[in-house]
């Protein structure tokens, strides 16, 4: 699988809104098989969008983002994991392992607000994989 | 000897106090970039609270659109002086976009010594509604004029729509005639009935009538059963008829018996049909004039002229081109998911000196071209289609646009050319000067004409 994530130097970029970095991560069978960076912008969301499509990028880690851009990008069936915080490498070696970064690398704010009775809710509630913990690897 | 102020100690206390009691959300940093204090308007503002803020970074407790490329922490502690009212925007836990005025200054102590940034942020989100609805002062339904013009066109429109009577809207083409028709059915009652336009123009005779009235199963070859037509589909609602000046005198008679009679006779029926339906037509000429020429029929002229409105062309206007850029941007940063902030003063220069033959919806396209073109930011000259800064259409050249005397010269011979069709003669006429001297100046200036010269018109 390939992922993405918003990154500004070597760390998640605060705010998606206005990124215009990406690192492009490829697993294979729990590894990380190569790397790569893409200069996006973020002002064309549906060309971005088929982009992460033609590349088989499913899944998009990121900061702080607007309704408009996480419903557009949800609803091109990308799952989205918003307000990350913290160092890119520190994040994507939890996600190869599956262990979840969720609240680990939560934005301040984030968790607190989204715990409904013990919960962790999706954040943009239109995952594809919507009703398993946001985060993990799936198989 | 009583000290002088100078001499007497702040109680960290009271700072404290001060800070937690205004409005303005403050924050501190360190070199490091990490919060060490974030005050009570700071929390509310940000929906984060203090003890989760303090000691993380900034950027990830602020989440500002300018944390990243133009941070304005970043450049009070570079340059050592404070920066006030830099406009950005936060983005909240509820992916909500938070305006905000930002005043940033070093922290420094007593010895002088840099100890960190103070940011002071002001929620702006009150101020944003209440330009909105001053903004919705201006507007009705999805039409937004500021302009004289339209303010009685404003103050009329709901009394129109209350009427139930016929209206004929007329105006050139892009003007918004179809807007108002909208706005005149979903102020009246049967605003939750159908709405149905139909440019009359754009089909031919036989089969305006098929579409309007509808026909029987055999009316004609192919029709194997029954079609109900705009009418019929408007039952209870409003059907806007464009063009309507285009029609046939046959088709004209048809018109007139519906509107007489509030019946209709599908093709190939043989029996009358109710319409309770409200007419509104449009014309992009003067009906009148049709009239008088003899090219529409008097007797429907009457019956459709109950009241009538007539819509300004954008260049009666042009006060409005601001507010109705703004209203097309934000519009489209709705539709593309985009963040455009509005128009660099130059691209507004542009805008207000081209003459806009194609009014409002030449507008509109102008904005989506800039969009395409634009990833974020302001829209810039570039951005605009080649034709508004290369001088042909009434714009002023840039190369030119520094001289005022030039520009004023440019755009009212290009206006004038285009009130003439460009017919050098009636324009030089019109400006009060010889058709050489016109020739001489537009060579001089610069000004590009159409490959048609306009004198086989005249």
């Amino acid at each position: 699988m390939k992922i993405a994530l918003t990154v500004w130097e070597d760390r998640i970029s605060p705010v998606f809104d206005v990124a215009n970095r990406l690192l492009l991560a490829d697993i294979k069978q729990g590894r990380m098989v190569k790397t790569s960076l893409m200069e996006i912008n973020p002002g064309s969301l549906p060309q971005l969008v088929e982009i992460f499509k033609r590349m088989g990028i499913s899944v998009l880690i990121c900061g702080a983002i607007s309704e408009i851009p996480a419903n557009i990008i949800s609803d091109g069936g990308i799952q989205l994991i918003p307000f990350i915080s913290g160092k890119t490498d520190h994040i994507l070696d939890a996600y190869i392992i599956g262990k979840p970064i969720m609240p680990a690398f939560a934005m301040p704010g984030v968790k607190r607000c989204r715990r409904r009775r013990g919960q962790l809710l999706p954040l943009s509630g239109n995952e594809p994989n919507r009703g398993k913990r946001p985060g993990r690897v799936s198989s | 000897m009583a000290k002088g102020p100078k001499n007497k100690k702040f109680d960290p206390e009271v700072t404290r106090i001060i800070l937690e009691s205004i409005s303005d959300g403050v924050f501190t940093v360190d070199h490091n970039w990490k919060i060490t204090s974030f005050n009570r308007a700071a929390e509310k503002i940000t929906g984060i609270a203090a003890e989760e803020a303090i000691g993380r970074h900034c950027w990830e407790v602020f989440r500002s659109n300018m944390c990243e490329h133009d941070c304005a922490l970043k450049r009070t502690m570079q340059k050592n002086k404070p920066f006030v009212s830099t406009s950005a925007y936060i983005v909240n836990h509820d992916k909500k976009q938070i305006p905000i005025s930002v005043s940033t200054s070093p922290l420094i102590d007593a010895n002088g010594r840099i100890l960190g940034g103070v940011e002071i942020f002001r929620d702006l989100s009150l101020v944003e509604e209440l330009r909105d609805a001053l903004y919705s002062r201006f507007r009705m339904a999805d039409m937004v004029s500021r302009s004289p013009a339209m303010k009685d066109i404003f103050n009329i429109l709901p009394q129109v729509a209350e009427s139930d009577s016929t209206v004929l809207l007329e105006g050139e083409t892009g003007t918004g005639k179809e807007l108002a028709a909208r706005a005149i059915h979903d102020l009246s009652h049967r605003a939750k009935k159908p709405f149905i336009a139909i440019n009359c123009g754009a089909l031919p005779d036989t089969l305006l009538e098929s579409e309007l009235f509808g026909y029987k199963a055999g009316a004609f070859t192919n029709a194997v059963k029954d079609k109900p037509g705009h009418f019929a589909a408007a039952e209870g609602g409003t059907i806007f008829l464009d063009e309507i000046g285009e029609t046939s005198p046959a088709f004209q008679v048809r018109l007139l018996r519906v509107i007489e009679e509030r019946e209709y006779q599908p093709l190939g029926g043989v029996k009358k049909q109710k319409a309770d339906i409200r007419i509104i037509a449009a014309a992009n000429q003067s009906l009148s004039d049709l009239v008088e020429k003899g090219a529409f029929r008097r007797d429907l002229f009457y019956r459709i002229n109950v009241v009538r409105l007539r819509m300004p062309p954008l260049r009666e206007r042009m006060d409005d081109i601001p507010l109705l850029a703004s209203h097309f941007i934000a519009r489209l940063n709705r539709l593309r998911g985009k963040n455009i902030t509005g128009l660099h003063p130059e691209a507004m220069e542009i805008l207000m000196s081209h003459s806009f033959p194609g009014n409002i919806r030449e507008l509109e396209n102008i904005i989506e071209h800039a969009f395409v073109l634009c990833a974020d930011g302001d829209i810039h000259p570039r951005h605009l289609p080649s034709h508004m800064i290369s001088g042909t259409s009434g714009t002023i050249t840039r190369r030119n646009g520094h001289d005022p005397v030039k520009a004023a010269e440019i755009q009212v011979i290009n206006q004038t050319l285009a009130r003439h069709r460009f017919n050098r003669k009636s324009t030089a006429a019109e400006l009060g000067m010889h058709k050489t001297t016109l020739l001489r100046k537009i060579r001089k200036l610069g000004i590009k004409l159409p490959a048609v010269d306009g004198r086989s018109r005249d």
